[in-house]
């Protein structure tokens, strides 16, 4: 694993480190001077700034009267070493309130720079006027830092307390971040009241160094138990991004904590969500989830104007999906549970959230007697969902019907989607559907049904000008298809949109494009135009060459990285074909044509084929892109990278003509 | 037409007509449709200045909404800070036919900060209302009315709300109490219509039936095209402060009592400066060793609040915290240039905008500020944000503008340092060296000068591993291999940088047939021509002058023998020249090839023309040689 090899790399900082973990001494403004002169090594040794520490810690008070709180340390020390590192001067911190009683507040900010003069320590305390209160809205506060004197080669330090009422997720704890880390460390301690669950996500191994119990102290001479625990990773390599991934957060070391259960003096234990059983039962009385599904008084006033008296079951649920498509307008927010408790203000308001729109739908579907489920769903930029019964990790809902025996996915976000069709945000692998009668569920594979495809299909005459001319047709499918309707939509007119599609293609002039099935989803997007090309056939002596590809050649490598950390994510497997007839003048003649070519990866999970044929004065040009999977691992990269070598290599290849003398 | 509109109107102009509210979208004139995703279908902004400090706003507006592209218009995005409130809102929408769908609640109103990216702190604040439809088109409507306290500008109007929106009718009231003075500029060929009403001056400008306009390549802007209002007082009073803005030298007086008293620096910073200049023998070398002094030790923070956007904090200030925004930074490095015994000003300017209007002073030109340090010969300008700019060098996106200069005796319109396509060079060298196997190991050299120094600058600030990352990502070179990679800049007090890139790819030659085709421009390749436009409307220009050199020196593979060479090409234009050299001599081909433009601004009937320069220079740029193989 090669992650762990370049763990070794922070030399300099190991035996540094070891002395902070002997110690475990962390106390605000006591640097000690070997401090100054840490410097980031290895990968990483450009590093802008390097975190020497950050230090967790959480825990629970108890008031009467308001009840549990939770507190949430957090001590960073940070050392910058050049002046790109100066953003960490400048902190951050987000504060959340849903009312009066129910909020987070921070208690307590402590913030310094030391300088190292002529040998001396000078400290630079933050002052009144750099602290900040930013009410972004009435739910949201941010809390902004500003410190004094930073210079290459400042320490800072930054040590906070939060309070929070919000116990049923604790704030999470990241050990990675873009800068490199000498030492990470979150206690958690958790009183005997409570059980929670906790999640690990990311690439690297988080330690757990102690797991004990000891004594607390919650109210005034009683004293209760508590767990500690501590999570500890030392000298984190910084984290850097790649392109198609889901979200840096999947690889990011973190851990977090949902409630699972009360287990308070005198009464039984109480199970929130312990299990998938328990989670889904929650659900099914949620007056924002399953009692919304069940609330059928608008849906009893709807359904017959949008039914007509069909009875059909699979066009009933078309008509329904329509409809709720057709009414309500996504807002580009995603939830899974609703955010009013009746579909009536939904109908009313005509927009909402994905988790409106679609329990708005399974709410239609009920009341119509078609069986149908809600599916759970972490989208791509939520992060994977790591399988266990967590529902904070959840942040969308679709539909699930059976349709002909078939399992169709149903999200009616947008209007382009057809059934089976979801969202490309909900293409993140798995979903949980859940049976909210039998209070069961199961994962199901949300990997798309309808393949993705783009067919090109040129037909051309090249005349002794070295002009092309001829038509054009385009087929798409599956996520193509959405794309192209959601580009041809969103752009002002047809004549924008043509001069979009000309942008990036030298030489093309366009006549009587048609688009065919836009609305109609369920059939295949076909378009259509005649085209005429010029200065894509180039003249050298008597010698007349062009590219086949035109305007479809895959000009660059898209993996051009040597080395790859985290896995390939295209979210859907897609296809590409390509084809080319070219009828040329009697005076040219074909010298050579390239040779064909077949690049497969293993097992076929992608593959590149590519052939060419002349008969008499024709030409036809044939080229395939197969990427099979929608997610490839580390170790494939190197396959995918040799595909597309291939790929650019053989596309560039040259049809030359020779004139007759 | 317009003016008959308006004269045939002139008489009822200001008695207010109780507008009949009909949104139907089939009533649109089909003039409005074309082009358009939204249209405006009635506007009113009518404003009150009731006395220096105070004013009042009443706003409403009508749209309509033709398709999905036209969505970004739905929404209501009104700004307010602590010296005005917004109330009264009203919003409505409403179906294809114009009938009421549904009215919005206060609740459905959020209230949210609005801060600029650039800055930890300022008071902003927006109301916000985005409309959903999933019908078209469809028609929004809101209205508010919001109270200022405080003026230091007045609204300004166009009748066109961006591109892809026309406007079917659009009005500015505006009425100022008596003993007010008031300045305006409109767009050519716009009529005022004024009348005194009692103690009041009213004004009117209004447009009717403009049509949508697309958005240009390289369009300077659409301000020769559209009808616009721009208003401003001469006199103000704003969180407790009153100025004068009759001319620049008062705008500057203003802005010079601002600053007044700011200068003072703590005795450690006035024994630092003196320390640090101590061996200087010029006052070129002074300048140099404070700004370096200032670079090294301060950082850009940005807190604007209320007064405090104009005023910068006190010198005294950031010597302490070391850490300031445009107007501190530039007041300090003021402060210290004083103690220094150099005379310097701070200058007022637009960054990135254009240059201030000699006649017409107003708030609104200008977004930052820098700091001018005349000197016998010649005027060295600072820009004071930037821990890494050489002295002197400030950036394209301030130079060659009309700034204001604050002295002693008020404001004075200068011009900053321009950057020709002489300065802004870059030139690169490679060499390409073949094997016999077909491979090919590339090695190029570029220097970058000015305008592409800050361009590429970026680059010496980032890590190995995101140098190596954008490199590849920005290299077209076939399945090339970065061997090796170097940035630098050899004098920090000057804005140039070097690189150095090493590749080896086996692709260089591509196949046809029995042929080795090579495009032969391997470093520098236009490969898109902006899209012809018919009768375009706005001028264009390039964001700057430059001038770009490269040689390229082939050393083909051993075997291989030229079999077709390209022919030299020239192109001269107004717009710029370009010229590409083919020659060769036992296996080597050299290339060279110069272009050189102009970011001179063009009327728009001259943008055809660009776009055939620039077809040849595409067809230029992909020549290749063919070789062939020995048998």
């Amino acid at each position: 694993m090669k992650i762990k090899a370049l763990l070794i790399i922070l030399g300099i900082s190991l035996s540094y480190c070891f002395v902070y973990a002997q110690k475990k001494e962390f106390k605000f403004g006591k640097i000690s001077p070997e401090e100054f002169e840490l410097k980031a090594s290895g990968q990483d040794s450009a590093a802008a700034a390097l975190k020497i520490f950050d230090i967790g810690n959480c825990y629970f008070e108890y008031t009467i009267g308001s009840g549990w709180v939770y507190v949430y340390e957090r001590h960073i020390r940070y050392k910058v070493l050049n002046k790109s590192g100066y953003d960490l001067a400048n902190y951050k911190i987000n504060l959340y309130r849903s009312s009066n009683s129910a909020k987070e507040d921070l208690n307590n900010m402590e913030a310094a720079t030391y300088n190292m003069v002529d040998g001396k320590m000078i400290t630079s305390k933050i002052g009144k006027d750099a602290k900040f209160s930013e009410e972004f809205n009435k739910k949201f506060t941010i809390k902004k830092f500003t410190l004094p004197n930073v210079k290459e080669g400042s320490i800072l330090e930054y040590k906070y307390k939060i309070k929070s009422d919000f116990i049923f997720n604790l704030r999470g704890f990241s050990f990675q971040s873009d800068i490199p880390t000498l030492y990470t460390e979150y206690n958690v301690s958790i009183p005997e009241y409570f059980v929670y669950k906790s999640n690990f996500t990311g690439y690297l191994d988080v330690k757990r160094t102690k797991h004990e119990q000891v004594n607390a102290h919650y109210l005034a001479g009683l004293t209760s138990a508590a767990t500690l625990d501590q999570f500890v990773l030392e000298n984190v390599p910084a984290l850097k991004d790649e392109a198609y991934i889901t979200t840096l957060d999947d690889y990011r070391p973190t851990i977090d904590f949902e409630l699972q259960g009360t287990r308070f003096p005198g009464e039984a234990f109480k199970d929130f969500n312990g299990t998938w059983p328990k989670l889904i039962d929650g659900l099914s009385t949620d007056e924002n989830f399953g009692a919304y599904i069940t609330k059928n008084s608008t849906a009893k006033t709807l359904l017959p104007t949008i039914l007509k008296g069909e009875k059909d079951t699979a066009i009933v649920t078309k008509l329904i999906f329509d409809y709720v498509k057709n009414n309500i307008k996504w807002n580009d927010e995603y939830s899974f549970y609703a955010t009013s408790t009746n579909p009536k203000t939904i109908f009313e308001k005509k927009s909402g959230s994905s988790g409106d729109i679609n329990l708005c739908l399974l709410n239609l579907l009920k009341e119509a007697k078609v069986t149908a489920y809600p599916v759970l769903i972490s989208t791509r930029e939520n992060g994977v969902h790591p399988g266990n019964p967590i529902i904070s990790k959840f942040n969308n809902v679709i539909a699930l019907v059976n349709m002909n025996n078939k399992q169709v996915l149903l999200d009616a976000t947008d209007k382009d989607l057809p059934m089976g069709m979801i969202h490309y945000d909900n293409l993140s692998h798995q979903g949980f559907v859940t049976n909210l009668t039998t209070k069961t569920g199961n994962w199901i594979t949300t990997e798309p049904s309808v393949a993705t495809e783009k067919i090109y299909n040129y037909f051309l005459t090249l005349d002794k000008e070295n002009k092309l001319n001829g038509n054009l047709s385009l087929y798409s499918k599956g996520y193509s298809a959405l794309n192209l309707r959601n580009r041809y939509r969103t752009t002002n007119n047809e004549a924008e949109f043509l001069k979009n599609y000309k942008k990036d293609k030298t030489g093309l002039e366009i006549k009587n494009y048609k688009v065919v099935n836009l609305d109609s989803l369920d059939a295949l997007l076909t378009e259509s135009f005649n085209i005429a090309i010029e200065d894509n056939v180039e003249e050298a002596g008597n010698l007349v060459y062009f590219t086949p590809l035109l305007f479809e050649r895959t000009k660059e490598n898209m993996f051009k990285h040597e080395e790859r950390l985290f896995p390939v994510d295209f979210a859907y497997p897609l296809k590409e074909s390509f084809r080319i007839t070219v009828n040329f003048p009697e005076e040219y003649e074909i010298d050579k044509l390239p040779k064909g070519g077949a690049f497969k990866i293993p097992d076929n999970r992608g593959s590149f084929i590519i052939s060419y044929v002349s008969e008499g004065k024709s030409l036809l040009v044939k080229s395939v892109i197969e990427i099979n999977k929608s997610f490839y691992t580390p170790e494939e990269y190197f396959h995918l990278k040799e595909l597309f070598k291939a790929i650019v290599q053989k596309q560039a290849e040259q049809i030359v003509f020779k004139k007759k003398a | 037409m317009r003016t008959l509109f308006i004269a045939l109107l002139f008489s009822g102009v200001f008695l207010s007509v109780k507008a009949q509210s009909n949104y139907d979208a089939t009533k649109i004139p089909e003039s409005l449709l074309k082009d358009a995703v939204a249209v405006v279908r009635n506007e009113e902004q009518s404003f009150e200045l009731k006395s220096i400090g105070a004013g009042k706003v009443d706003y409403k507006i009508a749209i309509t909404i033709l398709n999905k592209a036209g969505d970004d218009f739905a929404e209501m995005a009104e700004v307010y800070d602590k010296f005005s409130n917004i109330y009264n809102i009203k919003a409505t929408l409403y179906d294809a036919s114009g009938k009421k769908v549904k009215e919005y609640k206060t609740a459905d109103i959020r209230d949210q900060s609005l801060i600029s990216d650039y800055s930890i702190f300022e008071d902003n604040r927006l109301k916000h209302l985005k409309f959903y439809s999933t019908f078209y088109p469809y028609t929004i409507e809101y209205s508010y009315t919001q109270d200022f306290r405080g003026i230091l500008s007045i609204p300004s109007w166009r009748a066109v709300k961006g591109y892809g929106i026309s406007t079917e009718k659009s009005a500015y009231n505006l009425s100022k109490n008596a003993g007010i003075n008031i300045k305006f500029l409109t767009s050519k060929g716009l009529v005022t219509d004024s009348a005194k009403v009692g103690d009041k001056t009213l004004y009117k400008w209004s447009s009717t039936n403009a049509p949508a306009i697309v958005k240009e390549p390289l369009s300077v802007g659409i301000e020769n095209i559209i009808d616009w209002v721009k208003v401003s007082p001469n006199q103000f009073e704003y969180d407790n402060t009153t100025g004068n803005f009759d001319n620049w030298k008062n705008f500057g007086a203003w802005m010079h009592k601002l600053n007044e008293n700011a200068n003072t620096l703590p005795p450690a910073t006035k024994l630092q400066v003196q320390h640090l200049i101590k061996d200087a023998k010029n006052p070129k070398e002074k300048i140099s060793k404070l700004y370096n002094y200032l670079q090294q030790n301060t950082r850009y923070v940005s807190v604007q609040l209320g007064i405090g956007g104009f005023k910068p904090i006190l010198a005294e200030k950031v010597a302490q915290v070391n850490y300031g925004d445009c107007k501190a930074l530039s007041n300090y490095m003021k402060a210290l240039l004083n103690e220094a015994g150099i005379k310097s000003n701070l200058i007022v300017i637009g960054n990135g905008m254009p240059g201030l209007n000699p006649n017409y002073a107003s708030m609104g030109q200008a977004n930052h500020m820098i700091l001018a340090v005349p000197l016998a010969n010649d005027t060295t300008f600072l820009e004071c944000t930037s821990q890494y700019n050489p002295m002197g060098f400030i950036g394209h996106d301030n130079a060659d503008r009309n700034v204001l200069m604050i002295t002693e005796d008020g404001g004075r319109i200068v011009r900053t340092p321009i950057y020709n396509a002489k300065d802004n060079y870059q030139r690169r060298k490679t060499n390409v060296l073949f094997s016999e196997d077909g491979n090919a190991t590339i090695a190029i050299k570029s220097i970058y000068a000015n305008a592409q120094f800050e361009d590429n600058m970026q680059m010496l600030l980032i890590e190995p591993t995101e140098q190596r990352k954008r490199i590849n990502e920005g290299n077209n070179i076939p399945a090339s291999e970065l061997t090796s990679f170097k940035f630098e800049q050899p004098d920090k007090a000057l804005p140039i940088m070097n690189e150095e890139l090493k590749f080896k790819t086996n692709q260089l030659l591509t196949k046809g047939g029995d042929k080795a085709f090579l495009t032969v421009n391997l470093t520098n390749r236009r490969e898109s021509v902006p899209a012809k436009i018919d009768n375009r409307k706005t001028h264009f220009a390039v964001s700057f002058s430059y001038e770009d050199e490269d040689e390229i020196i082939y050393s083909l593979p051993k075997g291989y023998s030229i079999e077709f060479l390209p022919k030299d090409v020239n192109i001269a234009s107004e717009f710029g020249s370009y010229s590409a050299k083919f020659s060769s001599k036992e296996n080597q081909i050299v290339y060279t090839r110069v272009q050189n433009m102009t970011a001179k601004s063009f009327p728009p009937e001259k943008y055809n023309e660009y776009v055939e320069f620039n077809k040849k220079i595409v067809a230029a740029d992909k020549l290749k040689a063919v070789l062939t193989k020995a048998e």
